[in-house]
């Protein structure tokens, strides 16, 4: 028998978020690991050492200690050790609200831009836990993960959080939310929802297995892209009234005349709430 | 006198204790080097933009500062919520503490002095579990953003609630398995079996800022004051003394937390067993309140902002949490945070003490783990 | 040849929509100015309002197409306003009844056109391209970002306008001698 990959997980800038929503899965499949360091689950202690595969969560950032090493020293240290690099959440990716990624820093190149040859990149703020149990598993069995070209897995990226969710019939429609809290209406025009041109598999492989921000009225804020947080996350940003992030892959020309076309035509049945309330039913027969 | 300096981690980030004394700790002093500045990264944007950002102070108890952060902006536009959105909101904060003190007794206290894996992989199988229920309401756990100033944007089906409540019931027998409804704890008893339950006594002062859920202030955050110290994090003062925060603070109340207060005093023992029991409480508060939801209630309800301040606390899963805002022109000012570590784990002198410092001081070196541990420190959200 | 032989019954009908109204131009009218059958004219448009549709789609598309080449010019804003402008008073000129259609018949008598061209359903091809101009004039910052129909009302509610006048024999100077002055006013009120 082979023996076990070498696991080492280090956290860099960050918020822990990343392992937190890695312990909303059955851990019990690191069996087929050797844990050499966790920063929560208990783990040999902390040296510097080499690993088949390194996860770093958090961004990096210079002047910031960890473990007692100067940070930016103490990755590349690791770093180099490594055979993978699996870097977890936009942190890691980008650099998220902390600092650089690892390959990039926001939309230019990062510190290790030159090795991203060894590296996967596991974007989202935290990255879905799922995401990751197929990365190890793959790389446990020595098996091909796909790459884009943002070193992403194309099985997990080539989705965009838009495909899925329940809200899709009224983006078909241009039926647009007009307020929170309902289920009715898509969060695309008025509310900032960035699912249309967001990479990830949300809508698809589902948060907690059960849901997803957009299936509960809160938008997609496009955590899992280079330039995440933006700024107003909230509200569509609009030039002229006209969104100005259409979806990915779709000509601005096509996208306003087909959403011209399905505005013009209203769906009746789209238009009304789903569920009535008893009360309401009574208020408007008073 | 022999300073002794260890790194601390396991605890959402690491602190570095200094230990002055051989065998006894004489004096200890905490120091968190790991700054992110999360507050000056707020500034200049829009009000809304804080229910995505400050989640993410801290991956374990994002939840409550997502609260915190609706709450304050709430506070400074002078904005109800309907009894529904309270309620769901009571649901997944009060949920997010449970998930709090299961992982922190399991993960990070238990393993300083029995390592057992089972236990950990069997502790985090709850955990999950309670977060498929946060999601089943707030979309996913962790960092949601669904809590806004107005209410929730959510809006369940009867079948999402009896869903929830369902699986309330269900965590209720796995906590009972944790702890029973008369505090008994094969867990705990195994824990103390080679552990003096007295040691570690704090300042036996308390404080209670917040008022969600069931609990009951006992100050008014206006006496609190932030002090800076050598280290990156700040601490937290109130009316000028040190108090201690938390479960066991915003416990005492209770028959049976009292009965065990009286016995072993401010000790490792009965913060711990606070921490423990406080899971029942809540978890009865938020079954008490699923029934009173009227599903016909808005979950959101309008309001016009404004330009003004706005000042709250509530009890976080650590203890009292603060928030406090300006907005003008819809952007923020200035944003701060003070977390209940600050108040817990401040960094004073000897002769004027933290809690932490205070149940350190006087007890053997080799417990120094523990003692700290068993506050709930956590490293990340002190140094926001 | 059919293709050929709609428009020709197209432009006759604007003809007689200009002279007699759109109401009091039937397809007997219209047949009888083209010299054909009522019954040959039912195998081209089976109905007066198939016909007042296929007119205004062909009218968006024209001015669809035209502006979607100034889009597609890599010049400034301002540029494209006095492109637009020129465009429109040019077809004003040549054309005018099919201007005067585009601007009067279409917005005045909206019910004729409620099933099948609902909304903006069969302008699409001139609003989508009119909407793509503000749109990149916003993103390039030349332009102040604000609602849609504001901008929109104004631009076109003022070139239409000055058409109609020209049309009543009112104005002054010839129309192209308002191209500068109506597009520097244009992009004044509209300038970021
Ligand atoms: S990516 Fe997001 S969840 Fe993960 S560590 Fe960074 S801030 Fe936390
Ligand atoms: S809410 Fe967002 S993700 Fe859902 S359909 Fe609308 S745009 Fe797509």
């Amino acid at each position: 028998m082979r023996s076990k990959p070498k696991l080492l997980w280090i956290d860099a800038v960050s918020c822990n978020g990343c392992s937190h929503s890695f312990f909303n899965i059955d851990l019990s499949f690191l069996d087929d690991f050797e844990l050499l360091y966790h920063p929560l689950l208990p783990s040999g202690d902390f040296k510097i050492q080499s690993s088949d595969i390194l996860i770093v969560e958090g961004a990096i950032k210079s002047n910031f200690l960890r473990l007692g090493f100067d940070l930016n020293e103490l990755i590349s240290k690791l770093f180099f050790k490594a055979k993978t690099v699996i870097a977890l959440g936009t942190c890691a990716v980008y650099g998220g609200i902390f600092g650089e990624g690892l390959v990039f820093n926001k939309t230019s190149k990062g510190k290790f831009f030159k090795c991203k040859d060894k590296v996967i990149n596991i974007p989202g703020c935290p990255a879905h836990p799922e995401w990751l149990f197929y990365v190890l598993n793959m790389l446990k069995e020595n098996k091909k993960i796909v790459l884009d070209e943002l070193n992403r897995p194309v099985e997990i990226f080539s989705y965009t959080s838009h495909m899925g969710c329940t809200r899709n019939e009224y983006f078909e429609w241009k039926v647009d939310a007009k307020r929170f809290g309902e289920k009715e209406g898509c969060l695309f025009y008025y509310f900032g929802c960035q699912g249309p041109f967001t990479h990830s598999s949300c809508n698809k492989i589902l948060w907690n297995e059960v849901n997803s921000k957009p299936r509960a009225g809160t938008p997609c804020f496009g955590c899992t892209e280079p330039l995440f947080p933006k700024e107003n996350l909230f509200q569509t940003e609009t030039f002229m009234g006209i969104p100005a992030n259409i979806p990915l892959g779709v000509s601005k020309r096509a996208y306003l005349t087909l959403s011209g076309i399905a505005k013009s035509l209203t769906n009746e049945r789209l238009t009304k709430r789903l569920i009535k309330c008893e009360n309401e039913d009574k208020q408007k027969d008073n | 006198m022999k300073i002794n300096k260890k790194i601390i981690n396991k605890i959402e980030g690491e602190a570095t204790l200094k230990i002055y004394g051989d065998k006894v700790i004489e004096f200890a002093e905490i120091e968190f080097w790991q700054y992110r500045g999360i507050e000056k990264y707020l500034q200049n944007r829009h009000y809304m933009d804080a229910l995505v950002i400050n989640p993410r102070v801290c991956g374990i108890c994002g939840h409550s500062h997502l609260l915190a952060t609706a709450k304050v902006i709430e506070n400074a536009f002078g904005i109800k919520v309907s009894k529904k959105a309270e309620i769901l909101r009571e649901i997944t904060t009060g949920l997010e503490i449970i998930q709090n003190h299961i992982k922190w007794f399991y993960v990070t206290l238990y393993p300083t002095l029995i390592q057992d894996k089972s236990l950990i992989l069997k502790s985090l199988s709850i955990t999950s579990f309670i977060a498929k229920i946060i999601a089943v309401i707030a979309g996913q756990f962790p960092h949601n953003s669904y809590i806004i100033p107005g209410g929730v944007t959510c809006d369940l089906t009867n079948l999402d609630i009896l869903r929830v409540k369902e699986d309330l019931k269900k965590l209720q027998e796995k906590i009972d398995k944790i702890i029973d409804k008369n505090g008994d704890s094969n867990d705990l008893k195994r824990l103390f079996e080679k552990m003096d339950k007295n040691i570690g006594k704090g300042l036996n002062r308390f404080l209670v800022l917040g008022d969600n859920l069931y609990f009951k202030p006992t100050g008014d955050l206006t006496f609190v004051k932030e002090e800076k110290t050598k280290s990156l994090s700040k601490n937290a003062l109130y009316k000028d003394e040190f108090f201690e925060v938390g479960p066991l603070a915003r416990n005492l109340h209770h028959p049976l937390i009292k009965s065990v207060y009286e016995n072993y005093q401010d000790s490792v023992y009965t913060r711990i067993f606070a921490r423990l029991y406080e899971m029942h409480l809540i978890l009865e508060k938020i079954l008490n309140e699923i029934d009173k939801i009227d599903m016909c209630e808005p979950s959101f309800i309008d309001y016009t902002p404004r330009n003004s301040e706005g000042k709250i606390a509530i009890e976080a899963p650590r203890g009292s949490l603060i928030h406090s805002i300006e907005i003008s022109d819809e952007k923020i000012k200035e944003y701060n945070i003070i977390v209940p570590t600050q108040f817990n784990l401040s960094n004073s002198t000897k002769e004027k003490p933290s809690p932490a410092q205070a149940a350190l001081i006087k007890e053997d070196i080799k417990w120094s783990d523990f003692i700290f541990k068993c506050f709930d420190v956590c490293a990340v959200c002190n140094t926001h | 040849m059919r293709e050929k032989k709609k428009l020709e019954i197209m432009h006759t009908a604007l003809k007689l929509f200009a002279k007699k109204g759109f109401f009091n131009t039937t397809i007997a009218d219209i047949a009888k100015e083209m010299g054909m059958s009522v019954g040959n004219m039912y195998n081209y448009f089976p109905s007066k309002e198939s016909l007042a549709k296929e007119l205004l789609l062909y009218t968006a598309r024209i001015f669809g197409d035209e502006i979607k080449k100034i889009n597609e010019m890599d010049i400034s804003t301002k540029e494209k306003i006095k492109k637009i402008v020129e465009l429109y008073f040019k077809k004003a000129k040549e054309e005018p009844e099919l201007v005067d259609y585009f601007m009067r018949v279409y917005l005045s008598n909206k019910e004729i056109f409620s099933n099948g061209c609902e909304g903006m359903l069969c302008v699409s091809p001139f609003v989508t391209e009119i909407m793509i101009f503000f749109e990149e004039g916003v993103r390039k910052k030349e332009l102040k970002n604000q609602d849609f129909f504001a901008a929109f009302g104004l631009f076109m509610g003022y070139i239409g306008g000055l058409a109609f006048l020209n049309r009543e024999n009112i104005l002054g100077k010839s129309l192209d001698e308002y191209i500068e002055p109506v597009s520097e006013n244009i992009y004044n009120a509209l300038k970021a």
